[in-house]
């Protein structure tokens, strides 16, 4: 497991405390000014406000070890993963669209 | 009229940041600044269940919060609302980011940062080298900064400095393009119509009920007023104010002054009403710790100490008194037993047992640190090994992070320096022992 990985876990375990009604998700940004990955675990109880609370960014700007990191973050937990600013952009293994659609917010 | 004709004459770009905390964690979140509704929220103990620090246009626009001041209890809870914790660091670092860019179109000696989000720009030489008009060159600084950080940036234009001010505060908030644009020429139509004093920059509602005394309510009075009056009244903040409602500024940025008397301090809000006096000192011994390793870090000592305690609600009603405040002179020194122990008897003489709610801790007086005064009452050898052990301890922090070597008390009841370690100006995000 890579330190990237392992600061993401961390904290996400720390973060996610399965409190019932809430739906909890991790968000991925692609940030092209920074040229990083920004990582969030994202939580809402029905009908309030939504929290987003940064977990790590990783600042090897490449899809191929971006790719590696989510594999390793899928082996660990089953939360959804939204991807915001990764619109137009394919995984490099599978030539699969990373974001269907743009958000009408970004 | 007023002759402007011996007034100085430039070109002055005040440039803020639209929403800054606010836009730099929406962009970061791959969510554009202008249309998502988010509010960075402190959560932090001393709160009081978390104020709000920043808050994106459209959501002022659509809950009526205000920056600074809104209380977590007044956010709806509205599942459309992202709320995020605040990042310091990361905040401070962008603004260091945006200076970089404006020194592409000013020399540094023309640039001025006046706030984390507001720097002031004189391109009154350079302007000419960036495009057809100020406003043109504004809108191309306005362009580089958003697409290379992805951050909206606001414009004051003046022939001088309070003019971009106000430029910026009265017009450019509300324009379309982000520019607003004072000039001599322009100063009736643009500065006087001001009906409420308190939308002008330095004008607060005491300076606002102080003029509305005086029979001014709004710029056009505060321009028709007799000057030497005005200043009879008020002092030389009449004069100041006479010459903002006539758009003149005498003030040359690259001659800059420096403070006259330097101080160092820190200050705290309790996250609960501290009673118990050895609770008090803890906390009183923690700052002064933490002042004591900035001077060092500094390279400074401080002749003279002062204390500031802050009661609570309660205890200041019975009290009849908000807190008290001392200084005190010492010797020129920056070791924490020293200056410690000038705290604690600060706090002894004063305190009579009311609940607490806020430490200040503050030095001046600051000379350099050029050596160590010793003393005729005890060994050499002991003095210089007790400064020495100071410099040990900040230099193991800088090397490992502050929490790495803590004093004991720190961590008995009541204690607070491990906790508020990772805050910057008492939010969230880094060392402040620097």
């Amino acid at each position: 497991m890579n330190d990237d990985l392992k600061l993401i876990t961390e904290r996400l375990d720390a973060g996610f405390k399965r409190l019932p009604q809430v739906r909890y998700q991790v968000q991925i940004t692609d940030d092209p000014y920074d040229k990083t990955y920004n990582f969030f675990l994202n939580y809402q109880h029905r009908g309030q406000r939504l929290k987003s609370q940064p977990l790590h960014s990783i600042r090897q700007y490449r899809l191929t070890y971006l790719e590696q990191v989510v594999k390793g973050l899928r082996e660990h937990t089953k939360l959804s993963i939204e991807y915001v600013g990764f619109t137009g952009q394919r995984w490099p293994s599978n030539q699969r669209l990373i974001q269907s659609r743009r958000l009408n917010v970004e | 009229m007023m002759n402007y004709q011996n007034e100085p004459h430039g070109v002055f770009f005040l440039i803020d940041n639209k929403s800054f905390y606010a836009s730099v964690e929406a962009v970061a979140r791959g969510w554009n600044p202008l249309k998502i509704s988010l509010v960075v929220m402190s959560e932090a103990s001393n709160t009081n269940g978390g104020l709000v620090l920043a808050t994106s246009p459209e959501a002022k626009k659509r809950y009526h919060l205000q920056a600074n001041v809104s209380r977590a209890r007044e956010v709806p809870q509205d599942p459309q609302l992202a709320v995020v914790p605040p990042r310091m660091n990361l905040y401070i670092k962008r603004n260091l980011q945006i200076n970089d860019i404006f020194r592409r179109f000013v020399a540094n000696e023309d640039l001025m940062p006046y706030s984390i989000d507001e720097s002031i720009l004189d391109l009154t030489h350079s302007w000419q080298l960036f495009g057809k008009s100020p406003r043109d060159v504004a809108v191309r600084i306005q362009k580089t900064v958003r697409r290379e950080l992805g951050l909206y940036t606001t414009v004051g234009i003046g022939d001088n400095p309070v003019q971009a001010k106000l430029a910026l505060d009265l017009y450019a908030k509300h324009d379309t393009d982000l520019i607003g644009e004072i000039h001599y020429s322009t100063v009736p139509e643009k500065i006087w119509p001001v009906n409420h004093l308190t939308d002008v920059w330095g004008i607060a509602h005491r300076t606002a009920d102080h003029l509305n005394r005086l029979g001014i309510h709004n710029m056009y009075e505060l321009a028709h007023v007799d000057p030497y009056e005005l200043k009879g009244e008020m002092g030389l903040m009449g004069q100041q104010l006479y010459a903002m409602a006539w758009g003149i500024d005498r003030s040359q940025l690259n001659k800059r002054r420096g403070p006259k008397n330097a101080s160092l301090g820190n200050s705290q809000v309790l996250p609960r009403d501290y009673v118990k006096q050895k609770e008090i000192e803890t906390v009183i011994k923690e700052v002064g710790e933490q002042v004591a390793s900035r001077l060092r870090h500094h390279h400074k000592q401080a002749g003279c100490v002062s204390l500031g305690i802050g009661f609570s609600y309660a205890a200041s009603e019975a009290d009849g008194r908000g807190g008290f405040h001392q200084e005190m002179r010492i010797a020129p020194t920056d070791q924490n037993g020293e200056i410690v122990a000038a705290l604690i008897r600060l706090f002894r003489n004063n305190w009579d047992g009311q609940t607490v709610r806020n430490v200040a801790v503050y030095t001046s007086r600051l000379c350099a640190s050029t050596g160590l005064q010793l003393n005729f009452f005890e060994p050499a050898q002991a003095q210089i090994k007790r400064a020495k052990t100071d410099h040990v301890v900040d230099a193991i922090r800088d090397r490992f992070g502050f929490t790495r070597l803590v004093y004991a008390s720190s961590l008995q009841k009541g204690g607070t320096a491990i906790e508020r370690a990772s805050l910057v100006g008492g939010h969230n995000g880094g060392n402040a022992y620097e």
